[in-house]
């Protein structure tokens, strides 16, 4: 549209530079009529063309503010995740409780008296029915673990539903740990199939050391050959 | 030389449950002379106050981890020859490496039972 534009003032002002005479009013006339036809069509193209990334911009917003909606991230806020997080302290206190009976039990009869056979027997039935009933506490946290997993698993499908809504490009790489030090040893429990088992752990510190860096002394290299 | 079942143990672990969970071990293990600390700082100064024959360190505390507490003791010139164990979750082979790099003497992962504990702490002081 540019390019039109400025073909067509070109030419208009080649035939007026080409004059020797001035210009009438008719010929100025219709030098502004082409110029405004031209500029006319220039800025039609320019709405439409702005009107169209507008209405995808505001078709984004309205996406991304419905999924943001369906989130519902003030419910998230101040009820999902609060109670999610009491339900994990819950599961805490109670298995903490659970096995500090069981161990008081245990305790119990370890340090009972063998002397009387009868009050012997009556107090190891006692501490064992103490312990089957500390036990129940896993059918509890069984069901505080599934809420817990429910609301892990909303929070995950809504994301997702966001992520697809905005149709943005995101880093999907393993992110980097930032932690320095010794504070890159701290990872906690490992799930199944992750760490080392004990075996593994004995086989490591039976290996020789390695080499240190540099010189290696007699000694040095005696350890390495065990 | 025999293990004399009297010599005093520290236990380090910022669980109460596992303090007492060892404790109970030890105890059936024939060793009763056992004092407990909740986090490496704690178990430093009981140990520049009274001499221990052995340690079992759990990794994982706060403000002082297993891990620090072990390379505090062998920078030591009158702690760096107690025996040391560590007893953790951490799994990792660069955990168990750098371990025995700061001088471990054995390692222990959790959760585990009365015979590995026993072996590990047979291999560290002797038989008993």
């Amino acid at each position: 549209m540019k390019d039109e534009l400025g073909s067509h003032l070109r030419g208009l002002t080649d035939h007026l530079r080409a004059r020797t005479a001035p210009p009438g009013l008719a010929e100025v006339a219709a030098v502004t009529e082409v110029l405004l036809g031209t500029m006319q069509a220039y800025f039609r193209s320019l709405d439409t063309e702005l009107y169209r990334e507008f209405r995808n911009l505001s078709d984004y917003i309205a996406r991304a503010r419905d999924e943001i909606a369906e989130l519902r991230p003030g419910d998230l806020q101040t009820e999902r995740l609060p109670r999610a997080g009491r339900e994990l302290e819950a599961i805490v206190r109670s298995t903490e409780e659970a096995t500090n009976r069981i161990m008081s039990a245990a305790e119990a009869i370890m340090a009972a008296d063998h002397a009387d056979p009868e009050a012997f027997r009556a107090l190891v039935a006692d501490r064992c029915m103490a312990i089957f009933e500390a036990c129940s506490f896993q059918d509890i946290t069984g069901q505080r673990i599934t809420k817990v997993v429910e609301t892990l698993t909303y929070i995950e499908q809504r994301v997702g539903r966001l992520k697809d809504a905005l149709g943005a490009e995101f880093d999907e790489s393993v992110p980097v740990d930032s932690r320095e030090g010794d504070a890159r040893l701290l990872n906690g429990p490992a799930l199944e199939g992750e760490g080392v088992a004990q075996d593994e752990v004995d086989r490591l510190l039976d290996e020789p050391p390695a080499a240190p860096a540099g010189k290696a002394s007699q000694a040095d290299i005696d350890a390495m050959f065990g | 030389m025999a293990v004399d079942p009297q010599m005093p143990i520290l236990i380090v672990d910022d669980y109460k449950t596992m303090l007492r969970i060892i404790r109970n071990l030890l105890k059936q293990l024939g060793f009763d002379n056992v004092d407990e600390a909740t986090d490496g700082e704690a178990a430093f100064a009981k140990l520049k106050n009274k001499p221990y024959a052995l340690v079992i360190s759990d990794w994982n505390m706060e403000p002082m981890t297993g891990y620090e507490l072990l390379k505090q003791v062998r920078a030591d010139d009158g702690l760096r020859a107690t025996p040391f164990i560590m007893v953790t979750a951490e799994s990792k082979t660069e955990n168990v490496i750098a371990a025995k790099q700061a001088g471990v003497n054995n390692y222990i992962v959790k959760p585990f039972n009365a015979e590995t504990l026993k072996a590990k702490m047979r291999s560290v002081i002797g038989e008993f």
